[in-house]
């Protein structure tokens, strides 16, 4: 057991020096650093957007300066309410004129069938994106109603016409109930989740990666041979799996530390108190899900490493993995569509998409108890499997010189085992 | 303690249809020099990663009928790893480590402590004289300097027994001459050495004893001076300054030049021709017992096993 972690520092320091490994370990840090910078320089200004943007109320407004051509008549005179922020025109052309000095960042056009069509024109002068977001924003919806029921004195029905309904989502298996409607802190929790899940695998595949370089170089530059003896090869595999485990567990907790410490700063610099993230438990079974998934990842690169003559061909086998494990990804788009689909719950149980899958899953509270356990107990498992078959690929592709074994081969040396 | 060092026997490796070696035995004693010789492909370095429990030997021996068994030090390989050294025919070194980080790493796989390990592999560098080189690059190493490091490699933990696999292989003479004063000088330390090469006239000058392997079989074994003689009977080396008179039961005379001849002997011993010369009043400067060239036996014990 010595000889393994004697390779497992090995490992860890000859690749915690590799300039790939800090650059990208250090690029979260590096990021939060500007970030803070940033924040520092424009931080009162970030501050009043950002509260603004997400009020503690949920009420949206703008600090943007609208000008209105109202030819239906529904918003003249302006209520006194909104004569900051809004200017009324008389005609186009004189709004236009306004918008081409930079008087008014955007300009709204109601036409004189609006109560037919419902149609607003929205002129501004980058177009596109930003007229899309101006007229979909809560502030024109709520100048809109406040206007039509200029007479109303209900404020209430204003305010339901304004902002009809919020979900909140409440899944018939939970025990407890999600009460919290702050929108901020929703989004945070499944960003969190979500990035967290990248991130594993993104650690997962970079670990993995070097184990399977390490084991090619080792190959393709014939130390291998004194390496195996003075080691069982299973004890150079363990080695290689614990030390580049360990450097993954590093990267993850270099950008979780920094991340924490950077956005907690980010959001004292911009005065606001950060949300809190609530699913603690996400980081416990990311954990658990990172080992399983870099143990079976760590075993196949590393027979992948041993079998290919040379690193371009390791990376080539090595590659039918690594797609098959981000399936989840690419069919993130259906997935964050309909996030129950059994395919998705299949993907889960499956041992070479199930750390993703999951982590998906997790991140949009789509992934209940029973899924959770079936999904660590298959990886559970299945390991001993993929550690044999990996083992004795590693064992034997290893002092094969200049010619790729065929499957059948492989799958003699598997009989043979 | 037994002087057997390696015990080999009825070894049997198979690769498919085509067997590797074939019911091979031989033993390597305390002390010696041990030469594993054979043609590129006879099963010299099978043989050796099995010994080295880097392959694993087949089951049983030819027809199942004998176990094949391997042990160093009256034990299993893989329980005495550290007690030996290896430098393999495929061999190569971490390109991008420090000189002695790669020996410092090497020694503490064979199990030695961080500080023994830095401390020998120090001691190894300055053997081979790559001191200055320490905190180098392995890739910055002429090739001469990166087989002298490997041979370093090999023995930095201080091994009993040391397996080389050609060690000559691809080297200048001036490195032949380093390599060769090393192993010369790790026999005088009480190392037993198993030394697989090509070059013959380093076999003869360095082994004592020789496995020759053909196809997967042992050929010839046993002791290097025995052989020779075995391969050369009844031949007499003789200087003269005087020219030779016919002789009783010299059948064939070669001259090789500056006086001196190779007789073939029929029906008389060396000591009777001896007496017989100095019966004739010649002037000898020299007289001993011929030998055939290793080389020469080498192709003539491949050629004959054909």
């Amino acid at each position: 057991m010595a000889r393994v972690w004697i390779i497992a520092r090995h490992e860890y320091l000859i690749n915690a020096r590799r300039l790939g490994f800090l650059i990208t370990t250090l690029s979260v840090p590096a990021l939060g650093i500007i970030g803070l910078l940033v924040a520092a320089l424009v931080g009162g200004q970030m501050g009043d957007w950002f509260t603004k943007v997400f009020p503690a109320d949920g009420t949206q407004t703008t600090v943007h300066t609208i000008g209105i051509v109202d030819r239906s008549g529904i918003c003249s005179p302006l209520l006194p309410d909104y004569n900051d922020g809004f200017t009324l025109f008389s005609t186009e052309d004189e709004g236009l004129r306004a918008l081409r000095a930079d008087q008014i960042l955007h300009l709204l056009v109601i036409p004189r069938e609006y109560l037919a069509s419902g149609k607003v024109h929205v002129i501004n002068k980058q177009g596109g994106l930003n007229a899309m977001r101006l007229k979909d924003s809560a502030v024109i919806r709520r100048f809109i109603i406040d206007h039509l029921l200029r007479h109303s004195e209900d404020t209430l029905l204003k305010e339901r016409l304004a902002n009809p309904l919020e979900i909140v989502p409440v899944r018939l298996d939970e025990e407890t109930r999600a009460t919290r409607d702050d929108g901020l802190a929703f989004v945070v929790n499944m960003m969190t989740t979500y990035f967290l899940a990248i991130l594993l695998v993104f650690t997962i595949f970079t670990s993995s990666g070097y184990l399977l370089r390490g084991v090619s170089e080792e190959k393709t530059s014939r130390i291998i041979e004194i390496i195996l003896s003075s080691v069982a090869p299973w004890e150079l595999l363990a080695g290689k799996v614990l030390g580049l485990g360990a450097l993954g567990l590093t990267q993850i907790a270099v950008w979780l530390l920094s991340a924490a410490v950077f956005l907690g700063g980010a959001f004292s610099a911009v005065g606001l108190a950060p949300p809190t993230f609530d699913r603690v438990e996400v980081f416990g079974l990311a954990l658990v899900y990172y080992v399983l998934g870099f143990l079976v990842f760590a075993v196949l690169m590393g027979a992948a490493g041993a079998v290919g003559t040379t690193m371009q061909e390791s990376q080539q086998l090595a590659g039918i993995f690594s797609l098959v494990a981000v399936v989840p990804m690419i069919l993130s788009g259906m997935f964050f569509a309909n996030p129950g689909l059994t395919a998705f719950r299949v993907l889960s149980w499956f041992p070479l998409t199930a750390p993703v899958t999951m982590m998906m899953r997790l991140s949009v509270g789509e992934a209940p108890n029973v899924d959770i356990i079936l999904s660590i107990f298959l990886l559970i498992v299945s390991i001993p499997g993929v550690i044999w078959v990996g083992a004795k690929v590693f064992r034997m592709g290893l002092l094969m010189y200049g010619k790729r074994p065929s499957v059948g081969q492989i799958i003699q040396w598997l009989r043979e085992a | 303690m037994s002087d057997k060092i390696v015990q080999v026997h009825h070894l049997v490796k198979r690769y498919g249809n085509f067997t590797a070696v074939h019911d091979l035995s031989f033993e390597v004693y305390r002390g010696e020099v041990f030469g594993l010789l054979g043609p590129n492909g006879a099963g010299k370095t099978t043989t050796i990663r099995i010994i080295m429990d880097i392959l694993k030997p087949d089951g049983t021996g030819v027809q199942g009928a004998r176990k094949a068994t391997v042990s160093i030090f009256g034990h299993p390989p893989r329980t005495v790893r550290a007690r030996v050294g290896y430098l393999p025919e495929e061999r190569g070194l971490y390109r991008n480590m420090m000189v002695l980080s790669v020996l410092e790493y090497l020694a503490q796989l064979k199990g030695l402590g961080r500080t023994t390990a830095r401390q020998n592999a120090i001691t190894w560098l300055e053997k081979v004289g790559l001191r200055d080189w320490a905190g180098r690059k392995v890739s910055e190493l002429s090739r001469g300097m990166q087989q002298k490091l490997q041979l370093a490699a090999s023995a930095v933990h201080d091994p009993e027994l040391l397996i080389l696999d050609e060690p000559f292989q691809g080297l200048d003479p001036v490195n032949v001459e380093a390599i060769k004063g090393l192993i010369h000088d790790l026999q005088r330390d009480g190392k037993t050495i198993v030394l697989s090469a090509h070059q013959m006239n380093l076999v003869e000058a360095l082994c004592d004893r020789i496995l020759l392997v053909n196809k997967g079989r042992g050929v010839l074994y046993g002791k290097l001076a025995d052989i020779k003689r075995q391969y050369a009977p009844n031949s007499i080396r003789l200087r003269t300054s005087a020219a030779l008179p016919d002789l009783a039961g010299v059948k064939q005379v070669r001259a090789l030049g500056n006086g001196t001849y190779t007789l073939t002997l029929e029906g008389i011993s060396s000591q009777g021709l001896l007496k017989s010369l100095v019966d004739h009043g010649l002037p000898i400067e020299s007289y001993e017992v011929a030998t055939a060239p290793l080389d020469e036996i080498f192709i003539a014990a491949v050629k004959g096993d054909r």
